[in-house]
C-alpha cells in the first residue's frame, strides 16, 4: 500500500512537472520578424526603402504591368490573337478595343501593385528614417499614387496611425492631386541634387512628377473637358526651367543609349530610372523585346505585341528613332533597333524564315484576331530597349520612367496651352520640340500645333508606358483607330475599380458607367 | 547501405532492451487448433491471449497456434470476428484444441477511438474500420492506398501515377476553400505534420511547380495492422481543432508474445500505362497535314515520342519481421525494401524502412507497462519533369504529347535532334539531360508508459518525436533548348526538415458502477509543436564541364547564384480534452466529449478554441422484444452531434511580420489580423446498424449534415498593403456538406470448402457554398494561349469548384472556327469537379485453399476539366507539333481557331474501376520448417469504364490559383498504370 501511494505521487509530480514545461505558447516567429532590422538599436530603414524601390518593378517592368495598361489601350500598341496562341481569354484585345471591364485581371493586378508601393513606402516612415529616406519613400509613394490617380481617379490611403483592419480611406481627384503636389514640395529640399545614379529619386525627379501633376491638373479635374489653367502651365514651365537651369541633362545623341544595357552610364538624358543588375537582379525589363519577337529570331520570342501601320506611318523615314542597326545587337543577330518591318536576317545577312518556312518578314498590316496563313508574321514588331545578351535571365537595361525630352516637350506644351514664355532656353515650344527633332535626324518644323505635338510625343515616347495618358490630354484617347473602328463611351477614360477591391472597401465607390 | 546500417542500430538496441527479459523468461508453451463449431473447420486468424497479458499470437491457416504462457496463467481466451470470445482453462495442459461459436456479427470487436479504444457495440459516433486481411494488395506505396474503395464517406485519389504520387484524401467533402482538406493521420498515438521534408522543386524556367510527394509513404504498408476513420463530429471533436476534416488512426502491428518467429514476403511487379491518350501517329498526321494542305510539315520520319519516354516499370518488395517475447517482455521487428520504376524514364522510388516496437511490464504488479515505438525510413525519388503548371515546353510529358510525330528524334549521326530556343524541345532529349533526386529520411519515435492504479483507472503518457529531414538535387543541362538553360544549365540543390514533437497524458477511468451503469471517462492534457524549415542554393553557367552541375555550384557565375533559407513560425498547440460515456444496460449510450485548444496560430483576441460534442446511441436489439430475434441480431440507432475545428493556415498569418525579401530588402508580410481563428465546423450525423443472422449480412447507414463556418480564406487585401491578400475568417460564408453513406456486406455463401462475401459501399454527398461575398477564382489553365485564363470558381449557391467556362456549341463548319453562347464573352457554371456518389465494391471468394479478392471503385456525378487535350494537342499545332487524331480525323476545324478555355474541354468524369484482384492459394506449411507459405497474383487498375478521354478519370492535377485549390482537372498527368504482381510469404 505504501509503494503504491509512492507511485501514485511519483507519476502525478512527473505530470505536474511535464505540463508545467510545456505550457507556453509564446509565439516564435521562424525566419520573420515583428521588427524591420536594426543597427545599434536604431531600425535600418535601407532594408525597407530598397524594396520599397523594388516594388515598382512587376507594375512598370512587367508586360501584364502598368505598361499594357498604357501603351495597348492607346495607338502604339496592340495584343493580337495569333490562332493558338495568345488569346488568353481576349485579356489583351480588349485593352486595344476598350472592352475592358472591373474584372479585368491586369487592371486588378496593377491597382494592388500600386498599392504595395504605398503600403511599404508609408510603413518605412513609423521607423525615424533620415530625411533623405523619408523624403524618396515619400516620393515613391507620390510616384505610385499619381498612377492611381491617372488610371483610376480613386486613391486608397491608410491613416498612420490606423489600426491594420480599418478600411483605407479614398483620396480623388483635385484632392488626391493636391495631395500629391503637397508631399513632392514638402520633401523636395530632402532630395538629393546628384543627377546619377539616375536610380535613386532626386531633386529632377521630383520636378518632374510636379511638371505631370500640372499639365494633367485640367484632366483630373475634369476628364472629358479639361481646361487647361495658365497658371498650371507657368508651373511647368517653372519646374522645366529649374531642370534645364540645374545643367545636369542633355539629350543624349543615340537615341537607344537611353535604352541600352548599360544606359545608366550612356545616358546624359534619363532623370529617374529603375536600376537592373545585370546577371543577377533585375525587373523583367526584357519581356520588352521577347513579348514581341518572333520565335525564330536571336534571341526567340513569344511572337505577340506589335505596333499599328497608321501609327508606323507617321514617323518620316529620316526619323532615327524608327529603326536602326545598333552596337552589340545588330552584329550579334541581325536584329535592329526600333521597328522592324519587313524581312528580317540574321547577323551574316541570312533571311531568317518562320517556323512554317516562309519568310520571316513582318508585315504593316495586323488584326486583333489573326486567322490566316499568316498569321505569324503581322504587325511591326518594336524593340525600343537594346537586347541585352550577355546578362542571361537578369538584363542590365535600367527601366526609364523620366528623361530630359519629356521635359523639354512638357514645356513645349505648357507654352502652347497658355503658358508665359521664360528666359530659360528653350524659350519657345517650336524650339524645344525642334531640339528633340534633331536628336531624331529630322529637320527642323517651322512652327508646332498641338497635333503636332500629340505626334511627336508618339514618335519620342512610343512604348515607354505614357501613351494613354499623353492622348487622353490631347482629347484623342477614346477616337476610332484603324483596329477599333467606333469612338469609345467617355467611362474609358477612367479604369474601373476592380470588383475585388469594391468587395472589400466599402470607402471606394465604382468609377461612372462601369 | 543505409538499411544494413539500421539494422545494425536497432538490433543492438534491441539486445540492450530485451536482453534480460529474455533471459529471466520462465516459460510454458501450449500448442493446440481452433475450429468452426459449425462444420469443425479451422480458423484462421484467432486471437489467443494468456488472461489478464495484452499480447498473444493468432492461429495460422490451418487453425492451429502456438502460445508461450507464464507459470501463473491457468486460462486462454480466444477472440475473433465473426465469433463470440471463448475462455478456456489449461488446467495443466499443453494441448489446447477450442470450437468457437458463429456470434452476432463483429460487435464484440475493438475498434479504435480518439485516444483509447472503444467495443464496437458500445460506438456512438460513426466510424469505419479496414483490417489486415481487408487492405487492398498490390503495389501499395502509402497506408491511404490501403482503404482506398473500402468504406463510405472516403475519396481518395492518386494526384497521378507517378511513384510516390501525392494522394488526396476527402473524408466527408470538401469543407474548405483553401489547401488544408486532409484529414489528421495519427499513428499509434502520434498525431502526424501532415508534410514531410520534401523540398519543392526550385527549378524555375518553364518547368513551373513539379508535384509534391506522398506525405504518408514513410510508413511501411506491411506494418499496418489495421486503419480506422473516425468521420463524423462527436469522434473527430476530441482532436478539436484538427479534427474538423476526420481523423485516420492508424496502427501498427505490435509485438506478439511467443515463441520467435519470422515472416517474409516478396512480391515483384511490372507496369505498363493503362491508357494512351488520342494523339496523332505519323501517318494520322501526315494524312492530317493533307488534309489541310500542309506541305511544310512532314518531316520525313516515324516516331512515337509518347512511347520514347517510356521505360521498362518494374518494382520489388521484400520484409522481414521478426517477434516473439512474453508477458513481461515482447517485440516486433522489421526491415522491408521497395523498389519501384515508374514508366516515365528517370522516375523511380525506393525506400528502406524499419519498425521496431517493443512493449514491457515493470513492477511487481505489473501496472507499469511501457510500449516503445521506432520507425525509420528512408525514401529517395528519382523525378521526371512533369509539371503542375508548365507552359507549353517545360514538361516531359507535354513535349512528348506535342512532339510532331514525323520529326526525327535522334540525329543519323546519332545525336539527339535539338533545335533552337523557341523550338520544340526533343522529350528524349529533355529527359536525358534532366535530373532530380530527393532523399528523405524519417525518424519517428514515441515511448508510452502506462501506469494502472486499479483495474479501472490509468495514466497513460505518449512522448514523441517525429524528425523529417530531406534534401533534393535538380539539374537542367546546357544542351536544353530552353530559354536562360541553353548554352548556360542550371541547378538547385535544396534542403528542409520538419521537426513534430508531442506530449500526451490521459488518465482513463472505466467502471462498472452499479450492475446496469457503465462509466468510462477520459481526461488528457496534450502539447504538440510543429517546426518547418528550409533552405535552397541555385547557379548558373556551367558551361563545360561534365560533372553533374548540382555537385560543381562552386563553377556556378557568382552573380547567377541565389541562396535562400527560411524557417516557419512554430506553431505550438496546447490542448485539454475529455470523454465522459455512460452504457445504461448494453442498451443506452451517451457520449460526451470537450476540448480546448490553445494555439499560437491564432491572433491574440483569439488564443483558446472550444470543441464540444455529444452523441448518444440506442441497442434496440438488446431490448426484451428484439433480444432472441432470429433474424435480427444487431439493430442500433445512433446521433451525435459536434464543433470540431480547422487551423490549417501558415503559422505567423495572425501577426504583423517582415521577412527578407532579396538581397538587402526587407518588407512587411502579411496584413496583421489579431481576431484570425480557426475554421468552426458543426456536424449532424445519425446513423443506423443493423445486423442479420448473427451477423452474416449487416448494413449501415449514416446520413451526415457538416456546416463549416468562419470560413478561412486568403481574402484579398484592401489596399494600400504589404500583400495581395491576407488570412481571414470570412464573416457570413457557409459550406455545407450532406450526405448519406450505406456500407451492406453479407456472407453469401459459407459451405464446408466454399465462401463468398460482398461489400458494397455508397455515398451520396452535396456540396454548397454561400455567403461569400464575391466569387473567388480557381483551377489555373497553363498552355499556350491560356495566360490567365482559370475554369472554376467557388461562388454562392453552387458546390466548391464549380466549373465556370464559356459555353462550346461546336465548330462552324463553313469557317471553321468554334462557336460560343453569346459570342464567348460569358462563361457559366457548368458542373463540378467534386462527385455526387462514390462506390466501392469488395468481394472475396474461397475455394478450399484458394481464395480470390476483388476490389472495385467508381464515383459518378462529377466533370473533368481536360486542360491536356485543350492546350497540348490543339489543331494549331498542325504543321509544327502533334495534334489530338481526333481533331485531325474530323478536320473541320480550322488551324486558325484559338485556343481558348470552354466547355469542349468539360468532360463527364464517372467511372468504375476494377482497381484490385488478387488471387491467392495457401501452400501450407512446405517441410518442417516453413509454415503458412501463400502464393498470390495481384492485377491493380484491371481495367476502367469511363467515357473520359484523358489518362485516367481519377485525376487531381494541383492547379491551384494564388492557393485557393483545384479539384478535378487534368493537365499533363503522370500516366496511371496497370500492375500485375506476384507475391510470396511465408514463415519460421
Amino acid at each position: 500500500m505504501k509503494k503504491k501511494n509512492f507511485s501514485y505521487s511519483l507519476v502525478l509530480v512527473l505530470m505536474t512537472v511535464l505540463i508545467h514545461s510545456c505550457t507556453k505558447l509564446d509565439s516564435s516567429f521562424g525566419g520573420s520578424q515583428l521588427e524591420p532590422p536594426t543597427t545599434g538599436g536604431v531600425t535600418n530603414v535601407a532594408p525597407l526603402l530598397r524594396a520599397t524601390y523594388n516594388d515598382l518593378r512587376d507594375p512598370f517592368q512587367d508586360q501584364t504591368g502598368m505598361w499594357c495598361l498604357q501603351e495597348m489601350s492607346g495607338d502604339d500598341a496592340v495584343g493580337p490573337t495569333r490562332g493558338g496562341d495568345w488569346d488568353d481569354n481576349g485579356i489583351w484585345r480588349v485593352l486595344h478595343s476598350h472592352q475592358w471591364n472591373a474584372d479585368h485581371q491586369f487592371i486588378t493586378n496593377n491597382y494592388n501593385r500600386l498599392g504595395k508601393i504605398i503600403f511599404d513606402a508609408s510603413d518605412l516612415l513609423r521607423f525615424n528614417p533620415t530625411p533623405a529616406q523619408a523624403a524618396q519613400a515619400r516620393f515613391l509613394r507620390a510616384f505610385a499614387t499619381y498612377s492611381m490617380l491617372d488610371g483610376w481617379d480613386q486613391c486608397p490611403y491608410r491613416e498612420p496611425n490606423g489600426a491594420p483592419l480599418d478600411n483605407p480611406k479614398v483620396r480623388k481627384g483635385q484632392e488626391a492631386l493636391d495631395y500629391i503636389i503637397s508631399e513632392v514640395n514638402a520633401i523636395i529640399a530632402d532630395l538629393p541634387a546628384a543627377t546619377n545614379p539616375a536610380y535613386t529619386v532626386n531633386k529632377n525627379a521630383a520636378r518632374v512628377l510636379l511638371m505631370k501633376c500640372y499639365l494633367n491638373k485640367a484632366v483630373y479635374l475634369n476628364r472629358t473637358a479639361p481646361v487647361h489653367a495658365p497658371a498650371d502651365m507657368n508651373q511647368v514651365i517653372a519646374l522645366a526651367d529649374q531642370i534645364i537651369s540645374s545643367n545636369g541633362y542633355s539629350l543624349t545623341p543615340n537615341f537607344f543609349d537611353n535604352f541600352a544595357p548599360t544606359n545608366n552610364a550612356l545616358s546624359s538624358e534619363n532623370i529617374f530610372t529603375a536600376e537592373n543588375i545585370g546577371g543577377s537582379e533585375s525587373g523583367n525589363v526584357r519581356s520588352r523585346w521577347f513579348s514581341t519577337l518572333h520565335y525564330n529570331t536571336n534571341p526567340s520570342g513569344w511572337n505577340g505585341f506589335t505596333t499599328l501601320s497608321d501609327f508606323y506611318n507617321k514617323f518620316d523615314a529620316a526619323d532615327g528613332r524608327r529603326g536602326q542597326a545598333y552596337p552589340g545587337v545588330t552584329n550579334v543577330s541581325g536584329l535592329r533597333v526600333g521597328f522592324l518591318v519587313g524581312q528580317q536576317f540574321d547577323q551574316n545577312g541570312v533571311a531568317l524564315k518562320d517556323r512554317k518556312g516562309n519568310p520571316l518578314a513582318f508585315t504593316p498590316a495586323v488584326q486583333l484576331k489573326e486567322t490566316g496563313a499568316n498569321l505569324e508574321v503581322t504587325g511591326i514588331r518594336v524593340i525600343k530597349y537594346p537586347i541585352d545578351y550577355t546578362s542571361g535571365d537578369n538584363v542590365n537595361n535600367d527601366y526609364v520612367y523620366y528623361r530630359y525630352a519629356d521635359v523639354l516637350l512638357m514645356k513645349a506644351e505648357a507654352l502652347l496651352r497658355g503658358g508665359t514664355a521664360t528666359a530659360v532656353a528653350p524659350t519657345t515650344a517650336i524650339a524645344a520640340v525642334n531640339m528633340v527633332r534633331a536628336r531624331a535626324g529630322l529637320t527642323p518644323m517651322a512652327g508646332v500645333t498641338l497635333d503636332q505635338l500629340s505626334d511627336e510625343r508618339g514618335k519620342e515616347f512610343y512604348w515607354e508606358g505614357m501613351r494613354r495618358t499623353d492622348m487622353i490630354r490631347f482629347g484623342k484617347f477614346l477616337g476610332a483607330r484603324i483596329l477599333k473602328p467606333g469612338v469609345s463611351d467617355n467611362k474609358y477614360l477612367l479604369f474601373p475599380i476592380p470588383n475585388q477591391q469594391l468587395a472589400v472597401n466599402p470607402n471606394l465607390v465604382q468609377n461612372p458607367g462601369y | 547501405m543505409l538499411l544494413k546500417l539500421l539494422a545494425q542500430r536497432l538490433i543492438i538496441v534491441l539486445v540492450i532492451i530485451l536482453g534480460p527479459f529474455l533471459a529471466n523468461a520462465q516459460d510454458k508453451t501450449i500448442t493446440g487448433m481452433v475450429t468452426k463449431s459449425s462444420d469443425g473447420s479451422p480458423v484462421a486468424g484467432v486471437s489467443v491471449i494468456p488472461k489478464g497479458s495484452k499480447s498473444g499470437t493468432q492461429t495460422d491457416a490451418a487453425g492451429s497456434y502456438r502460445v508461450s504462457v507464464s507459470s501463473t496463467t491457468t486460462t486462454l481466451v480466444f477472440s475473433s470476428v465473426g465469433f463470440s470470445n471463448k475462455e478456456v482453462s489449461i488446467n495443466g495442459q499443453t494441448v489446447v484444441n477450442v470450437s468457437l461459436e458463429n456470434a452476432g456479427g463483429n460487435l464484440n470487436e475493438i475498434v479504435i477511438i480518439g485516444y483509447g479504444s472503444a467495443r464496437k457495440k458500445d460506438l456512438t459516433g460513426s466510424t469505419s474500420t479496414v483490417s489486415e486481411k481487408e487492405f487492398n494488395k498490390g503495389v501499395v506505396t502509402s497506408p491511404d492506398q490501403l482503404i482506398q474503395g473500402k468504406t463510405t464517406g472516403v475519396q481518395i485519389i492518386s494526384s497521378s501515377g507517378a511513384p510516390n504520387a501525392a494522394i488526396s484524401v476527402r473524408i466527408r467533402g470538401n469543407s474548405s476553400l483553401r489547401a488544408g482538406n486532409e484529414p489528421l493521420y495519427v499513428v499509434d498515438g502520434v498525431q502526424l505534420a501532415g508534410f514531410v521534408a520534401r523540398p519543392v522543386s526550385n527549378i524555375g524556367a518553364s518547368i513551373g511547380n513539379l508535384p509534391e510527394g506522398n506525405a504518408l509513404s514513410f510508413i511501411n504498408p506491411n506494418d499496418i495492422s489495421r486503419i480506422d476513420i473516425l468521420k463524423d463530429a462527436s469522434a473527430t471533436a476530441i482532436y478539436g481543432s484538427r479534427g474538423a476534416n476526420g481523423v485516420v488512426l492508424i496502427t501498427t502491428k505490435k509485438a506478439r508474445t511467443g515463441s520467435p518467429t519470422i515472416e517474409f514476403g516478396s512480391s515483384f511487379g511490372t507496369s505498363k500505362v493503362s491508357k494512351k491518350i488520342d494523339y496523332s501517329s505519323a501517318s494520322e498526321y501526315r494524312a492530317g497535314l493533307a488534309k489541310y494542305g500542309n506541305t511544310t510539315g512532314d518531316l520525313g520520319a516515324n516516331v512515337d515520342a509518347f512511347e520514347s519516354i517510356l521505360q521498362k516499370a518494374s518494382s520489388q518488395n521484400y520484409f522481414v519481421a521478426l517477434g516473439g517475447g512474453n508477458e513481461l517482455a515482447s517485440y516486433r521487428f522489421s526491415l522491408s525494401y521497395f523498389d519501384q520504376k515508374g514508366v516515365i524514364r528517370k522516375s523511380a522510388f525506393t525506400k528502406y524502412n524499419a519498425d521496431y516496437t517493443g512493449s514491457f511490464k515493470f513492477l511487481k504488479s505489473k501496472n507499469l507497462s511501457v510500449d516503445v515505438h521506432l520507425l525509420a525510413n528512408q525514401g529517395q525519388e528519382k523525378i521526371a519533369p512533369i509539371g503542375n503548371n508548365s507552359n507549353n515546353i517545360g514538361s516531359l510529358l507535354g513535349s512528348a504529347l506535342q512532339w510532331n510525330p514525323t520529326k526525327a528524334l535522334i540525329n543519323p549521326n546519332g545525336t539527339y535532334n535539338i533545335g533552337n530556343v523557341g523550338d520544340d524541345v526533343n522529350p528524349l532529349a529533355y529527359s536525358e539531360y534532366y535530373d532530380d533526386k530527393v532523399n528523405v529520411f524519417n525518424l519517428l519515435g514515441s515511448i508510452a508508459p502506462t501506469y494502472k492504479f486499479t483495474d479501472w483507472l490509468q495514466y497513460k503518457l505518449i512522448l514523441s518525436v517525429t524528425q523529417s529531414t530531406g534534401s533534393r538535387k535538380q539539374q537542367l543541362r546546357e544542351q536544353l533548348n530552353i530559354q536562360d538553360i541553353s548554352g548556360s544549365g542550371f541547378a538547385n540543390v535544396s534542403n528542409a526538415q520538419v521537426i513534430t514533437k508531442q506530449a500526451s497524458h490521459t488518465l482513463n477511468f472505466d467502471k462498472q458502477l452499479s450492475s446496469n451503469l457503465r462509466m468510462g471517462a477520459l481526461l488528457g492534457y496534450e502539447y504538440q509543436q510543429i517546426d518547418n524549415e528550409g533552405s535552397a542554393l541555385s547557379g548558373r553557367r556551367f558551361t563545360g564541364i561534365t560533372i553533374p552541375y548540382y555537385d560543381a555550384l562552386l563553377f556556378a557565375d557568382i552573380g547567377s547564384r541565389v541562396t535562400r533559407s527560411t524557417l516557419d513560425p512554430s506553431v505550438k498547440l496546447n490542448s485539454y480534452f475529455t470523454r465522459v460515456n455512460f452504457n445504461l444496460k448494453d442498451k443506452y449510450l451517451l457520449t460526451g466529449t470537450f476540448r480546448a485548444d490553445g494555439s499560437n496560430n491564432f491572433g491574440a483576441g483569439n488564443r483558446t478554441a472550444y470543441f464540444p460534442s455529444a452523441a448518444a446511441a440506442w441497442n434496440i436489439s438488446n431490448e426484451d422484444f428484439l433480444k432472441n430475434n432470429a433474424t435480427i441480431s444487431n439493430l442500433k440507432l445512433r446521433v451525435g452531434y459536434g464543433i470540431t475545428g480547422n487551423q490549417s493556415f501558415p503559422a505567423g498569418s495572425a501577426l504583423q511580420r517582415f521577412i527578407p525579401s532579396g538581397p538587402g530588402q526587407f518588407s512587411q508580410v502579411n496584413l496583421q489580423n489579431e481576431d484570425l481563428k480557426w475554421q468552426r465546423d458543426a456536424q449532424l450525423n445519425a446513423g443506423i446498424d443493423i445486423g442479420i443472422l448473427k451477423g452474416r449480412f449487416t448494413a449501415t447507414f449514416d446520413y451526415f449534415d457538416k456546416k463549416t463556418t468562419q470560413v478561412l480564406a486568403q481574402q484579398v487585401t484592401p489596399i494600400p498593403s504589404p500583400g495581395i491578400s491576407f488570412w481571414v475568417n470570412l464573416p457570413g460564408a457557409e459550406i455545407s456538406n450532406q450526405g448519406a453513406e450505406i456500407a451492406l456486406f453479407g456472407t453469401v455463401v459459407e459451405k464446408n470448402d466454399f465462401f463468398f462475401d460482398l461489400g458494397v459501399n455508397a455515398t451520396i454527398q452535396k456540396n454548397k457554398i454561400t455567403g461569400l461575398n464575391g466569387p473567388i477564382q480557381t483551377g489555373d489553365i497553363n498552355g499556350q494561349g491560356v495566360s490567365n485564363a482559370f475554369v472554376q470558381l467557388m461562388t454562392n449557391g453552387q458546390p466548391l469548384n464549380a466549373f465556370f467556362v464559356r459555353n462550346y456549341r461546336g465548330i462552324n463548319p463553313t469557317t471553321g472556327q468554334a462557336e460560343y453562347d453569346e459570342d464567348g464573352n460569358q462563361s457559366f457554371i457548368m458542373g463540378s469537379g467534386l462527385p455526387k456518389t462514390l462506390l466501392g465494391i469488395n468481394s472475396n471468394l474461397g475455394y478450399k485453399k484458394l481464395s480470390l479478392g476483388i476490389a472495385m471503385n467508381g464515383a459518378f456525378g462529377h466533370k473533368i476539366y481536360n486542360n491536356t487535350l485543350n492546350t497540348i494537342l490543339p489543331i494549331n499545332n498542325l504543321g509544327s507539333r502533334n495534334v489530338s487524331a481526333k481533331i485531325l480525323a474530323d478536320g473541320i476545324e480550322a488551324t486558325s481557331n484559338p485556343i481558348t478555355t470552354s466547355s469542349r474541354y468539360l468532360e463527364k468524369g464517372d467511372f468504375l474501376r476494377m482497381s484490385n484482384a488478387t488471387l491467392s492459394y495457401k501452400l501450407g506449411s512446405l517441410g518442417k520448417a516453413i509454415k503458412n507459405a501463400t502464393v498470390s497474383i495481384t492485377g491493380q487498375n484491371l481495367f476502367v469504364i469511363t467515357k473520359f478521354t484523358g489518362f485516367d478519370p481519377e485525376v487531381n492535377t494541383d492547379k491551384n490559383l494564388n492557393g485557393v485549390p483545384s479539384f478535378g482537372i487534368e493537365f499533363t498527368p503522370y500516366p496511371a498504370v496497370r500492375t500485375f504482381l506476384v507475391g510470396f510469404n511465408f514463415s519460421l
